[in-house]
């Protein structure tokens, strides 16, 4: 692999990173608001009377450099973004937004891989299934519905499915990654627990699961087209090969390839795709976090998670960038 | 000369040369284009019905306010405008045909009012990315050099960053507190509306300048400015057209996002914001399910029929779509 193409892909990655990180930085600066003043504000208004909360953030913004010129401020900034230090929350004092990051993204890594694969797995299968046998009928009566599907967010369907199978049939919780005050929380060698948390999932899962299919099922069956017409497939039917060999070894693992790159692409959009999902289903993740942190402009919290979204993306780019040439040979890496 | 438009590009019949009416060489191929292609049809057709359904909404629906006055969809999107506001409630065949929510307003009225502002968003900021886009295309691919190479990265860099989390930061950072205006959110959506379009017009741009016709035209020496607007642009609207249609549909996907997250039009009856009071006041909890439906109905009708519009214009615009459907 040529240096100069791996390292104009790494020197996109971290132009990624920098645009990313500095809007970041500018955004809320814009509005000039202080998110100190107006917790301490709450603080007033639920405690009664706070005296000097003026001062208060006066002081605050001294000891945090608020007070710096911006040019400074900035700098100071993009240095502990390199070292990974994305600040405090300020509603969740003194907690740092790198320590509730790692209490919520598992939930929403785990929910997200897991819907990512089924999705994957089942959409490539129906999509080349489809192609291969093109006289099954039930088949397209199964994806039409599927497709419509795909037009819709994932958010919303989820509000479907929620009114379907918690409100009109309870079979599913309502809310929440798992039950309340249950026994064995939040012990993960307890099966009760785990079936608590499975069931929770569900839902959410089923959500993006079966609005995804489509867009796999569409890819697959757009790549066997081509498959199908290539000079290796009529060599295989001609050498009498059965029709399942055939299909597996000669269709489906010439197919997959453009499909992996759109798997690839995905993995970097699983979280920032999920934020609405647990909203809607109050899901204690990455998504849930933000929601929280909106209304208070908590803002350490706001930028972290949108720079951490960011991060997994550009990574995952860049990642594909490098790893695609040595999978598919026929890619010439010429124009960076 | 022969002024261009979009139709040039769909397939002409024998009898369009002999007979001389706007209606015989130009709608009647289309028409005739459009029985072919049931995806725009059905796109347009459930686009058209609900905006239909909205014009009589605010021609003809009305209901009696608190001293029996009748008054017609803006003022029954206010809260407690209406009669049966005890409680909310529904009565499929009673007074408010969807019922009421939990403020009292006729969910109805706040529906007919609610789409149009929804789509409005999405037009605006369509329109504003696609404009941008299809400008920054232009020059990407007429000027060459490092103009190109700036747009070509800025492009490929804004593409992966998330889209959604930009327009939460953007939210949040204007207008604290008090929400966005519905024109507002439409420019906050259009800042990342931009670079979908003009990488795809980039490089439509960039084969079409090497066609046959546009070779002509310089050589009979037409100006850049000429070719760009006579030759390339009749050529370029279908994608521009199906560029902006999808466009449409990913801004108003963005806006009932941030809208679900409570960054949208507090005092605006958008179906987003009627979604975020949806989850905000649980009303699955209470088992006010008649507010939750049609929000997410008409949203999904709105989708569904840009996707399948896009879908259709997709094929318009690649002739070779068009022979395997």
């Amino acid at each position: 692999m040529p240096w100069n193409y791996i390292l104009s892909r790494v020197a996109m990655f971290f132009v990624t990173i920098f645009i990313a990180s500095t809007i970041v930085f500018f955004l809320p600066r814009i509005s000039g608001q202080n998110p100190l003043e107006e917790k301490l504000l709450e603080e007033a208004a639920r405690g009664g009377f706070l005296e000097d909360t003026d001062e208060m953030v006066a002081a605050f913004d001294e000891k945090y450099g608020f007070n710096d010129p911006l040019w400074e401020q900035y700098v100071k900034f993009m240095v502990d973004i390199v070292q990974f230090d994305l600040g405090r929350s300020i509603f969740n004092w003194p907690k740092t937004v790198n320590q509730l990051l790692a209490e919520t993204i598992m939930w929403t890594l785990a929910l997200g891989l897991l819907t990512l694969v089924f999705a994957f797995v089942i959409g490539s299968l129906m999509g080349a299934v489809l192609e291969w046998k093109r006289q099954k009928t039930f088949l397209m009566v199964l994806l039409s519905p599927v497709l419509t599907l795909s037009a819709v967010p994932y958010y919303l369907f989820g509000l479907v499915l929620l009114l379907a199978f918690s409100f009109v049939w309870s079979i599913f919780p309502l809310f929440g990654g798992y039950s309340r005050g249950i026994a064995g929380w939040p012990d993960w060698s307890n099966w009760s627990f785990i079936g608590n948390v499975l069931w929770h999932a569900t839902l959410p899962a089923l959500s993006v699961v079966l609005v995804s299919l489509g867009g796999w099922a569409m890819g697959m069956r757009g790549m066997m087209v081509t498959t199908k017409g290539e000079d290796y497939m009529l060599q295989a039917e001609a050498k009498g090969l059965p029709d399942r060999v055939m299909f597996l070894r000669y269709g489906i693992r010439n197919a997959l390839l453009p499909q992996l790159t759109g798997l690839a692409l995905q993995l970097g959009l699983i979280v920032s795709g999920l934020v609405l999902v647990e909203v809607v289903f109050s899901y204690p993740g990455v998504g849930g976090l933000l929601v929280q942190a909106i209304p208070r402009s908590d803002h350490a919290v706001i930028q972290g998670i949108v720079f951490v979204l960011a991060l997994g993306t550009a990574l995952a780019t860049l990642i594909l960038d490098l790893i695609y040439p040595l999978v598919d040979a026929r890619i010439k890496y010429s124009q960076g | 000369m022969q002024p261009p438009t979009a139709v040039t590009e769909l397939p002409q019949t024998q009898a369009v040369v002999e007979s001389g009416s706007v209606y015989s060489e130009r709608i009647l191929p289309l028409l005739r284009y459009l029985r072919r292609n049931p995806l725009l049809i059905g796109g347009i057709g459930l686009l058209v019905g609900l905006f239909g359904v909205v014009v009589l909404g605010y021609l003809f629906y009305e209901q009696e306010d608190l001293l029996g006055k009748k008054q017609g969809v803006d003022q029954l999107t206010r809260a407690l405008s209406v009669k049966a506001r005890e409680k909310p409630s529904w009565n499929p065949f009673g007074v408010h045909p969807l019922g009421t929510d939990e403020q009292g307003r006729d969910i109805l009225a706040v529906m007919i009012v609610g789409t149009p502002l929804t789509l409005r968003i999405g037009l605006i900021a369509a329109a504003i990315g696609v404009g941008v886009g299809m400008i920054l295309a232009f020059l990407a691919a007429y000027m060459g050099g490092w103009i190109d190479g700036v747009i070509r990265v800025a492009v490929d860099s804004l593409i992966p960053i998330p889209g959604l989390l930009i327009l939460v930061l953007v939210a949040t950072s204007l207008n604290p507190g008090k929400g966005l205006s519905v024109d507002q959110m439409a420019f906050v959506i259009s800042i990342l509306a931009w670079p979908g379009p003009a990488r795809a017009i980039r490089s439509q741009v960039l084969v079409m300048r090497e066609r046959g016709y546009v070779e002509m035209a310089r050589m009979s020496g037409t100006s850049t400015i000429g070719i760009v607007f006579k030759e390339m642009m009749p050529n370029l609207s279908p994608y521009v057209l199906a560029s902006f249609v999808a466009s449409v549909a990913g801004a108003i996907l963005a806006s009932v996002g941030l809208e679900a997250l409570g960054l949208g039009p507090l005092d605006s009856p958008t179906l987003g914001m009627t979604i975020y009071w949806n989850i905000y006041t649980s009303s699955l909890l209470k088992g006010l399910w008649w507010w939750l439906i049609p929000p997410i109905v008409i949203i999904v009708i709105l989708f569904v029929g840009l996707f399948l519009m896009s879908a259709g214009l997709d094929e318009v615009a690649n002739p070779r779509l068009r022979r395997r459907v």
